[in-house]
């Protein structure tokens, strides 16, 4: 019989984003907001710079009109493996685990606040309010997700809650977890298939052969060498690619 | 110094003398039980005082001597209840799973629907009785006559605990079962679902109001886990 320990350390989780493909149309971030239970961000949230968007999509502008282009990067939690949030905690309340996921022990939180200072990604939301949601939204809450109160901080989960249905179920049915067997709630809303979760530890698996292109880079890896477990997959332009054709 | 306490002993007053060792002492006594009741009740296990250490009072009495329990079946006053025969009433022993029927697939046990009590209600139980008389009145389907059963196995909101693999684990190890009336299940090779439940919720089968009887806190999750190789990662738990 397969010891439960090796099993786990079989997997390491990690996901792509192909840039080429991310058309901004923020379905990821409405179906992580539903999926996890993040609280209504009000517009003064976002002034105060106090919002919650476990995935966010940024825009940049590139070029001079009429020559200008859109740029979307959709930005999560990198889960790094030098995660530059984990060693500041002072209750280790967040650490890396044997599966490559940075881990947010909510009930162990105390709210220092270190780690979203030391995360160069600004992934890291803290909970300056109890959350609330209006009456006809209590129903809809999640109920496999803790609800997070006032005085800790939360971030990007890749779907724990998921990863660990999966895991159930497939050792129930006595087999692997099949390669995109699980689907984080942004993977899922996705539509056009920007982003690609799974084992990468499993070399046969999408995200693997992606993050193995020539196209594959890291975010702030050069410079400050965080080693993330989210890849991006760099944009290729139509002239660009004529160019490099010759 | 001494001559201050010679003082004292000469002016303190005759009622004050009384006075303070009658209300000290209860004053001492009440915070030395206040001081108990909060240890024990942090270790799980409160004084059974002001209710404390019983179970909720559920909206229908439900005894689960009657429907899971084999043993004879005692009234308030402790007799033996008779049926019109003469003979000793036993409790049914059901499985546990034929009310908690998602326990073997899912994360919660479940409770039953109320259809499911009245399935066997409608005819089984005496037509007098008060309780069963009500269960039939809220009748079949509507919203309106649910029961409003109280928990009393109750984690904290930052446990996600899942009772599917559990169970599957425990039946087909049963030495890691505890708490179970038959003494010799560690040794059996493997067992039925409703066996395994007296782990965590003690047995069940001789309450005639459910307790819990663990402290079901996160030590005793973890040397469970340890104990049986299971993952004590935060994560498995807490997300």
């Amino acid at each position: 019989m397969v010891q439960p320990a090796q099993q786990i350390a079989a997997h390491h989780w990690g996901m792509t984003v192909d840039v080429d493909r991310c058309t901004g149309c923020q379905a990821c971030v409405v179906a992580c907001q539903a999926e996890n239970n993040l609280p209504i961000n009000l517009e003064e949230h976002f002034h105060q710079k106090r919002a919650f968007e476990w995935i966010r999509v940024e825009r940049y502008w590139e070029g001079e009109f009429p020559n200008i282009k859109a740029r979307f990067i959709p930005i999560l939690c990198q889960h790094c493996e030098n995660a530059p949030c984990e060693p500041v905690c002072p209750v280790y309340a967040t650490y890396h685990n044997d599966q490559g996921m940075n881990v947010q022990v909510y009930n162990r939180c105390v709210g220092t606040r270190y780690c979203a200072n030391g995360c160069p990604y600004q992934v890291r939301f803290f909970n300056y309010w109890e959350p609330v949601w209006p009456e006809a939204l209590r129903n809809q809450l999640n109920p496999d997700v803790t609800v997070r109160s006032r005085g800790v901080m939360e971030k990007c989960s890749f779907c724990v809650q998921r990863i660990r249905r999966a895991r159930i179920e497939a050792k129930r049915d006595g087999r692997a977890v099949a390669d995109g067997e699980i689907q984080p709630a942004c993977v899922q809303a996705c539509p056009t298939n920007t982003l690609v979760f799974g084992d990468l530890n499993d070399p046969n698996s999408k995200v693997s052969k992606l993050r193995n292109g020539r196209r594959a880079y890291r975010l702030l890896n050069d410079a400050l060498r965080t080693e993330p477990n989210v890849y991006y997959l760099a944009r290729v332009d139509n002239d660009e690619a004529e160019v490099a054709h010759g | 110094m001494l001559e201050f306490m010679n003082r004292m002993r000469r002016t303190t007053p005759l009622w004050v003398k009384i006075i303070v060792p009658l209300v000290g002492l209860p004053v001492t006594a009440a915070l030395a039980f206040a001081v108990v009741f909060v240890i024990t009740a942090w270790l799980g296990k409160p004084l059974p005082v002001f209710g404390f250490g019983e179970g909720p009072e559920q909206p229908i009495p439900f005894p689960h001597t009657a429907h899971a329990g084999t043993a004879v079946l005692v009234d308030t006053a402790g007799m033996a209840r008779k049926d019109a025969q003469g003979n000793d009433l036993h409790g049914v022993g059901l499985d546990c799973a034929f009310c908690h029927r998602t326990v073997t697939q899912s994360a919660s046990a479940g409770i039953p629907a109320r259809e499911q009590c009245v399935t066997c209600h409608k005819v089984i139980g005496s037509a007098d009785k008060d309780t069963l008389a009500r269960l039939r009145e809220l009748g079949l389907g509507g919203i309106e006559g649910a029961i409003n059963w109280q928990r009393v196995h109750r984690l904290p909101d930052s446990v996600r605990f899942v009772h599917e693999p559990h169970i599957r684990y425990l039946t087909t190890h049963p030495a890691a079962i505890e708490n179970s009336p038959d003494k010799t299940i560690g040794s059996a090779t493997s067992v039925t679902p409703a066996q395994v439940c007296s782990t965590c919720h003690g047995d069940i089968a001789t309450m005639t109001k459910v307790k819990q009887v663990e402290a079901l806190k996160m030590g005793q999750c973890v040397n469970c886990h340890r104990d049986n190789g299971a993952p004590t990662d935060c994560i498995t738990c807490h997300f």
